[in-house]
């Protein structure tokens, strides 16, 4: 008798668990922004948002969110994104979780969860997205094109560069600078366009004849190229050239071939205002988040969002789950042909 | 030198152990075991300990492999070798050649350049590097177009992004603490000897070789000593110009080891280690040097006036030097700083640039959030840390010199022990001890507190000291006899008598801070940014004309506190 009581009570008890943790998933899902929003509210108003979004977009960004849901305050914590990876690592080593949100390049997003500090939940607004640009743990915020850009003042119309085999001319020996982490030109060019590893390192070893600066942050290598530091830029953000050519930079990039690479979403663990990153994250995942991030001047992934701004190239390589795999094979390349620590 | 140390003419009466004030002193000495020691050993600690898995550790030797038989242990060494003996030696050329002109020579309109010397303290560290990267940058910096287009040179005669660049930059940071130092030098000369020179017919040339230089020799050694160490600590050039120049130094490093994925502490710690015993060797070295006489604050009567020596008319080329220094040296940063300030992105002067100026960037920093936290942070934080550490050093001077609690002594060592502490070694070693003791004020304002104050003890200790050691005991005996405790004693008489010192160093220690930078760039998180930091950040990532007005706003809050100091003590100029 008493065994029966136990197994039927046993098995009510599992029953019940399950509905309810069925029940709090679905209502995570079924709940509202509005709903959400309520208990962000509730956790002081504050999102710390550690994200690498250029100063020059977020300031269009965020105040839309702002708006959406008053009382939230985005505390954007803004650096490169190994920065931010390293700050993140360092803050939890002290015991210390100070990041709601990350949003920065995969391959730091990744870096992060390798390190444990991130959760596994997607929002449900991450069902509209393709599967290349989510995992269980992350997905894309928005895409980056690096491509590249020249000063119209010290490049002439006829020298401007069509696509990326241009730079290997020696005529740009010591006129071009880049980002020394950018490997996924490298990436992209060895798996999607030439799809062959020798032929994409051969063009790198004809770059780094040509002496190329390196400097580290994309904005930095655009302003470096505004005051003329160089003539053009190998590996530079497609994004960044629309807002400083209408400031009356002289400025110009290519939109023939580029890079695409992901900038990632993930929520952090034991973030001091979960509801408020879980609603931030529904926001800028959603239809109406992408459109302010498209009239900020960045690449939406989402498949129904246009990009506001010039910035989608004719021909896109992208960077995405398989390509990240490969990180580390093809990063040990580029900094032994460039000659990089 | 004429020099007095004034004795220690007896003690006051101690408190006796049932009377609790006896608690105050004793837990001062307790806080300063906190902020010099458990740093330092944890540091230690964490040298030895290498990451296996997240936060997983191990303990091992390999950090040290790392740090000191890794393929870059040269270049790291022979850079910072050269660029601390190089910033060292230009730096105390500089310092001398304008103390020397402006203390012991007749040229023209000398006083004037006493201050103007100092004024670059005023600028920050962070600031030096952008405005001399704003000079000298190979392609557009404003002096090389200038002097390329001027004499049709083919490529830039400058480039900042090199030893040399790192050198000059960091050079012309230092030449006002070489000038105070060795004015205080030449101040305290006895010329006697210098007359005798003179009288046995030396020139002005001869008697300055043979004589006066030979008196100099144990300053000059003390003086190059301490600029060579505080080179070898610093970050901040090595930060902005050596980074993106790719010659790496000792704080680089550090740094970089730091900014690793994952972080890299062990071989960061090991490399912090090394640096500490470099800086703590330099500095005895120079306590030795000077045997102890900037621990004491002395008594200087002064019976007698240093020389002047009469320059002819070479004295006009002196003034040319001052007046070229003056220009081209100390009002030019500021001046490219205030410009670029006005500009939406960085171009050279030309009519063109003109058209394009504008208050923009003022306007987007009066709506910027995070600028007027990093000021708010910053006020807050430099003004309590002057406080604190004052307080703090104030109540250990008085154990220290005035109680007869035995080994006090030891506190005064350990009061000292953190000026051979590199700012980026602090953070390190914070970030280590609130790793291994989970108290989480990491990533808040007051681990950046704690930091600060630790730093700036010896700073508060010598202008504390200096004004204890003058209160003469009579007047704390005839409290104590009418019936005062030892904590009305000390509030009512010793603390007033103390109050000129005290300011002098307050305000010393709240411009410093205002300014940090190594040790903050560990510490400081987007809770709890600094002014400082945002200028790094915003730098690194090309806001540059921005960069260039939060700084003219940031000199801005400076000269207020400079000028409020002025008014509240009639004194400008930096206790040494």
């Amino acid at each position: 008798m008493l065994r029966v009581k136990r197994k039927a009570f046993l098995t009510i008890a599992i029953f019940v668990a399950g509905v309810m943790l069925g029940a709090t998933s679905t209502s995570a899902a079924g709940q509202s922004l509005d709903e959400l929003y309520k208990l962000a509210l509730k956790e002081g108003g504050t999102l710390n948002f550690y994200a690498t979004l250029a100063q020059i977009n977020a300031e269009k960004i965020l105040p839309v969110f702002e708006k959406r849901f008053p009382g939230i305050k985005v505390n954007h914590v803004d650096a490169t994104a190994d920065k931010l990876a390293a700050r993140a690592i360092t803050e939890a080593r002290g015991g210390r979780v100070i990041s709601d949100i990350f949003q920065m390049a995969l391959e730091n997003v990744l870096q992060v969860i390798d390190q444990k500090l991130v959760v596994d939940w997607l929002p449900p607004e991450a069902a509209a997205y393709p599967a290349n640009l989510k995992a269980a743990n992350w997905m894309a915020a928005d895409m980056v094109i690096i491509t590249a850009s020249w000063n119209t003042s010290l490049v002439k119309k006829e020298d401007e560069p069509k696509q990326f085999d241009d730079f290997a001319d020696p005529k740009w020996k010591g006129k071009l600078i880049a980002e020394a982490r950018d490997v996924e030109l490298l990436i992209g060019l060895a798996k999607h366009k030439y799809k062959n590893d020798e032929k994409a390192f051969d063009f790198v070893r004809k770059l780094a004849a040509n002496n190329i600066e390196f400097h580290k942050g994309h904005s930095e290598l655009a302003e470096f190229l505004v005051a003329g530091q160089a003539a053009a830029c190998v590996t530079c953000y497609a994004h960044h050239y629309p807002p400083r050519i209408k400031k009356g930079a002289p400025l110009g990039y290519m939109l023939t071939e580029g890079i695409a690479t992901i900038t990632a979403n993930a929520l952090a663990k034991d973030a001091p205002h979960p509801n408020t990153a879980r609603l931030f994250y529904r926001w800028s995942a959603s239809e109406e988040g992408q459109k302010a991030y498209a009239a900020g001047g960045r690449l939406p992934p989402h498949p129904k969002v246009e990009p506001v701004e010039k910035i989608r190239p004719a021909t896109v390589y992208p960077i995405g789950t398989d390509e990240i795999k490969e990180w580390r094979k093809y990063e040990k390349i580029w900094k032994e042909i460039l000659k990089l620590r | 030198m004429a020099t007095a140390t004034i004795p220690l003419i007896g003690r006051v009466n101690m408190p006796t152990l049932r009377d609790p004030a006896l608690l105050v002193p004793v837990i001062g000495a307790g806080i300063l075991v906190y902020l010099a020691v458990l740093p330092l050993l944890m540091l230690f600690v964490g040298s030895f300990q290498a990451e296996v898995a997240p936060r997983e550790f191990v303990y091992t030797l390999k950090n040290y492999k790392a740090a000191y038989a890794s393929e870059y242990t040269y270049s790291t060494f022979m850079n910072s070798l050269i660029f601390a003996s190089g910033s060292a030696a230009l730096s105390f050329v500089l310092g001398t050649m304008l103390a020397w002109l402006t203390e012991r020579t007749n040229t023209p309109l000398r006083s004037i350049f006493v201050p103007i010397a100092v004024v670059p303290l005023i600028l920050p560290g962070v600031l030096e590097s952008i405005a001399w990267i704003f000079l000298l940058s190979p392609k557009f910096g404003y002096l090389n177009v200038w002097l390329t287009s001027l004499f049709g040179l083919r490529s830039p005669p400058f480039n900042v992004f090199s030893l040399p660049g790192m050198i000059w930059v960091h050079s012309v940071g230092q030449v006002p603490l070489a000038f105070l130092l060795m004015v205080a030098a030449f101040k305290s000369m006895d010329p006697s000897l210098e007359e005798s020179a003179m009288m046995s017919g030396a020139n002005t040339w001869q008697t300055f070789r043979r004589v006066t230089f030979r008196l100099l020799m144990p300053t000059v050694a003390s003086v190059m000593l301490i600029l060579f160490v505080r080179t070898l600590e610093s970050f901040e050039t090595p930060a902005l110009i050596g980074i993106p120049a790719r010659i790496y130094v000792y704080t680089s490093e550090i740094y970089l080891a730091f900014n690793e994925y994952p972080p890299d502490y062990g071989r960061g710690g090991a490399l912090a280690v090394g640096l500490l015993l470099l800086s703590a060797v330099g500095v005895w070295m120079y306590t030795r040097v000077t045997k102890e006489g900037k621990k004491f604050q002395t008594v200087t009567g002064k019976a007698f006036r240093p020389r002047q020596f009469d320059l002819g008319g070479w004295r006009w080329v002196g003034f040319g030097f001052l007046t070229f220094y003056f220009v081209f040296v100390v009002l030019l940063p500021f001046l490219v700083l205030f410009w670029a300030s006005f500009l939406p992105f960085f171009a050279t002067p030309s009519w063109d640039a003109l058209n394009k100026l504008s208050l923009d960037n003022y306007r987007y920093l009066g709506g910027f959030r995070p600028f007027w936290d990093a000021m708010k942070n910053s006020i807050i934080l430099s003004t309590l840390t002057a406080t604190v550490a004052m307080v703090l050093t104030s109540l250990v001077a008085w154990i220290v010199y005035k109680s007869r609690l035995p080994g006090s002594w030891i506190l005064d060592f350990l009061a000292f022990v953190p000026i051979t502490i590199p700012g980026i070694v602090m953070g390190m070693s914070l970030i280590l001890l609130y790793v291994a003791f989970p108290v989480p004020i990491y990533g808040t304002i007051w681990v950046l507190l704690i930091a600060y104050v630790t730093r700036y003890i010896p700073y508060g200790m010598r202008a504390a000291s200096g004004s204890i050691l003058q209160i003469h005991n009579e007047l704390e005996e005839a409290a104590s006899a009418s019936g005062a405790s030892w904590w009305e004693t000390f509030k009512r008489v010793t603390l007033p008598l103390l109050r000129p010192g005290l300011v002098a160093g307050w305000i010393y220690i709240c411009i410093v801070s205002f300014r940090e930078f190594s040790t903050s760039v560990l510490l400081a998180t987007g809770e709890s940014r600094v002014l400082s930091i945002l200028l790094f950040t915003m730098f690194e990532q090309g806001q540059v004309t921005v960069v260039a007005a939060i700084g003219v706003l940031m000199i801005a809050t400076l000269l207020s506190i400079v000028a409020v100091f002025y008014k509240l003590t009639g004194k400008v100029g930096i206790q040494t």
